[in-house]
């Protein structure tokens, strides 16, 4: 590059420039802490308006009082010092938003961190929304297909429902959100994981596991790290699901995971009462449902007219020894869809994802399975749920009937195949043959230890032998009389040649 | 029990004081001494009465415009400036207070209240710095 070019290109661009002198609104700051400035002036601020300090800091007004505003400042606070002047913009605080954010690693700002270059974007969005109404709406209906048994048969998730995920720590609640973006591919879903503060190394082993995968390709990861201030794990699922929005805006489906709400319950509370707002039950702050439900009921389902896309909102929630009675565990169950509770109990009995099945629910329920599952899953749940029932009653006695004993059986292989090693999804074309295998009564004689073994060998011998059937669910999403004699065939013809070997 | 703040008490002692004879007024200034002693409040004192000054003003519609200059402005200019001034901010009478400051380079910097009319060179540079750095 000559150095005439670079004079020629400068010139330019200072003859392009052009300065509007207009009055702007000032304030200085009162003093600094934690995150926390107060500042004095800035009359006009509106409430999530962004301001900026004079070192580039940026912040956002969120007490508005008599005579000064508590701003929450979103980069490095060491450097403001009292008295220095703090400008406001006029805008509510926005994130840049478009195609290049698709594989990347962000932070609360929407400013990439993974080290990939500058992320270049000629759209922001405003972080706060009000959530898209009624007449705008669709009922859920299509599923999303997580790839995890237990969950596609009995507790389905539909395009733009909102299922919390609920469970003690190390009971598996990232790895289903993991699981689920891994068996995206291909499935016309963009994923957005919004990381609140969570450790880096789990983030960056979560990205390496997306990366070979190949996940990456459709997900972006907003993190809000544990070593970064309250503000930022604040912000950062409303950036999350600002980045969704515009995806949705433009008619994609969108699944957005938050890990975890109730780090971010946390952070707010810290943030609310370092600007002095009264303490509630468990010292959280009076709004703390509405910040979880403004951000919840921005998940959605468009109809055709308003560009026909969806976010899916799959909300974490860790509970502290089970207690799902406390304070943000019953508002985020009372704002969702749904829940799927994870137990610590389960986890160590070897059922893993450790789902308590009788526990879980859908409210959207079976409008989010295709036909074939709804009838191949339609009585699993009640099943599964006599099961438990019976089999702590078979505990005291021996002497059962047939039927009883039946039941039991057939319930300890339902509780078999329902186990699923970590990333490792099922298509839903497998799941239903092998739901199908069970619940006909075809794997009954098969000893309950040999299960997974027979799972496997299914799939594989099916794939080769029931190709009809498999083709009639992905293209109609329902078998017809020839495709399920064809399963059949297939199921009995690989049953004989399975309890023959040894 | 709510707080009363600065802003409250110098509201109220410029409503007890409003349209009273010097007399009057002597009584109320002990009065108010004694409030502010009786209730911890002297060392507040200094901050109340900059609020009290801003509520007089507002109320007898009279500005005070800090304006910051590399040199000091002729009187030409200053009258202009108030005349300005009084236009824009529809006040009955404008209070130049005049600082100078060799870091603006050129230019005035205007302030009133928490409003900022910024016409120094330092901030067009800051300003074209920024065009000339941002990510395109």
């Amino acid at each position: 590059m000559s150095t005439n070019y670079i004079i020629e290109n400068l010139k330019k661009e200072i003859d392009s420039f052009s300065l509007q002198v207009k009055a702007e609104k000032i304030g200085h700051v009162l003093e600094v802490f934690d995150g926390i400035a107060r500042v004095s002036g800035l009359s006009d601020v509106r409430s999530s308006e962004m301001v900026t300090f004079v070192g580039g800091e940026t912040g956002v007004a969120l007490n508005l009082e008599e005579d000064t505003v508590g701003v929450i400042v979103l980069d490095d606070f060491s450097k403001i010092k009292e008295g220095d002047e703090v400008k406001a913009t006029g805008r509510i605080l926005e994130v840049p938003v478009g195609d290049a954010i698709i594989g990347r690693v962000v932070n609360t700002l929407g400013k990439e961190i993974d080290g990939k270059g500058v992320i270049k974007t000629n759209k922001t969005y405003p972080i706060e929304k009000v959530a898209p109404g009624v007449i705008t709406r669709l009922s859920v209906s299509e599923p999303v297909a997580t790839g995890i048994k237990v969950i596609d048969a009995t507790i389905p998730i539909g395009r733009g429902q909102r299922e919390l995920l609920i469970g003690d720590r190390q009971t598996g609640k990232t790895a289903i959100a993991i699981d689920t973006i891994l068996n995206q591919k291909g499935q016309n879903m963009i994923c957005v994981y919004v990381s609140i503060g969570q450790k880096d190394s789990k983030l960056r082993k979560i990205q390496t596991r997306l990366e070979e995968g190949g996940a990456m390709a459709y997900t972006v990861i907003v993190s809000a790290g544990s070593s970064e201030p309250a503000p930022l794990s604040y912000i950062a699922p409303y950036t999350g699901v600002s980045i969704a929005e515009y995806f949705m805006d433009k008619g994609k489906d969108v699944l957005i995971i938050y890990d975890d709400l109730s780090k971010h319950a946390v952070a707010y509370r810290e943030i609310s009462l370092l600007l002095r707002r009264p303490p509630g039950r468990e010292a959280y702050p009076g709004d703390v449902f509405y910040l979880h439900s403004r951000l919840l009921e921005r998940a959605c389902r468009r109809n055709k007219e308003y560009g026909g896309g969806s976010i899916t909102a799959l909300p974490i929630i860790e509970t502290q020894a089970g207690d799902i009675s406390a304070y943000i565990p019953t508002n985020v169950i009372s704002i969702t869809d749904g829940q799927i509770f994870l137990e610590t109990d389960l986890f160590y009995k070897g059922i893993r994802p450790a789902v308590n099945v009788g526990s879980s629910v859908s409210r959207v329920g079976s409008n989010a399975q295709i036909k074939a599952m709804k009838k191949v899953a339609g009585t699993l749940k009640l099943d599964l749920a006599q099961y438990r029932e019976l089999e702590a009653f078979a505990q005291f006695g021996s002497d059962l009937d047939e039927s009883t004993k039946k039941q039991l059986e057939r319930g300890k292989r339902a509780v078999e195949i329902l186990k699923q090693p970590q990333y490792s999804p099922v298509k839903t074309e497998h799941q239903v043959a092998v739901l199908y295998a069970l619940t006909k009564g075809f794997m009954d004689d098969v000893p309950v230890n040999r299960i997974k073994e027979f799972e496997e060998g299914l799939i594989n011998y099916t794939e080769n032998n029931a190709k009809k059937f498999y083709k009639e669910i992905t293209e109609a999403k329902m078998w017809t009389d020839a495709g399920e004699a064809e399963l059949t065939n297939a199921i009995g013809e690989f049953k004989n040649n399975f309890l023959t070997k040894v | 029990m709510a707080t009363i703040s600065n802003n409250d008490i110098a509201r109220a002692i410029y409503l007890v004081s409003k349209d009273k004879t010097p007399i009057e007024f002597q009584d109320i200034n002990h009065k108010v001494a004694q409030f502010l002693n009786h209730r911890r409040l002297l060392s507040k004192s200094k901050d109340i009465l900059e609020r009290l000054e801003k509520i007089m003003n507002k109320e007898n519609n009279r500005i005070v415009v800090n304006v910051s200059s590399v040199k000091k402005l002729e009187e030409k200019i200053k009258k202009e400036l108030t005349s300005i001034l009084k236009g824009r901010y529809r006040a009955k009478e404008a209070v130049l207070v005049e600082k100078l400051d060799t870091t603006l380079l050129g230019g005035v910097r205007i302030e009133m209240d928490d409003e900022v009319i910024d016409l120094t060179a330092k901030n067009k540079i800051r300003k074209l710095q920024e065009h000339l750095t941002r990510v395109i």
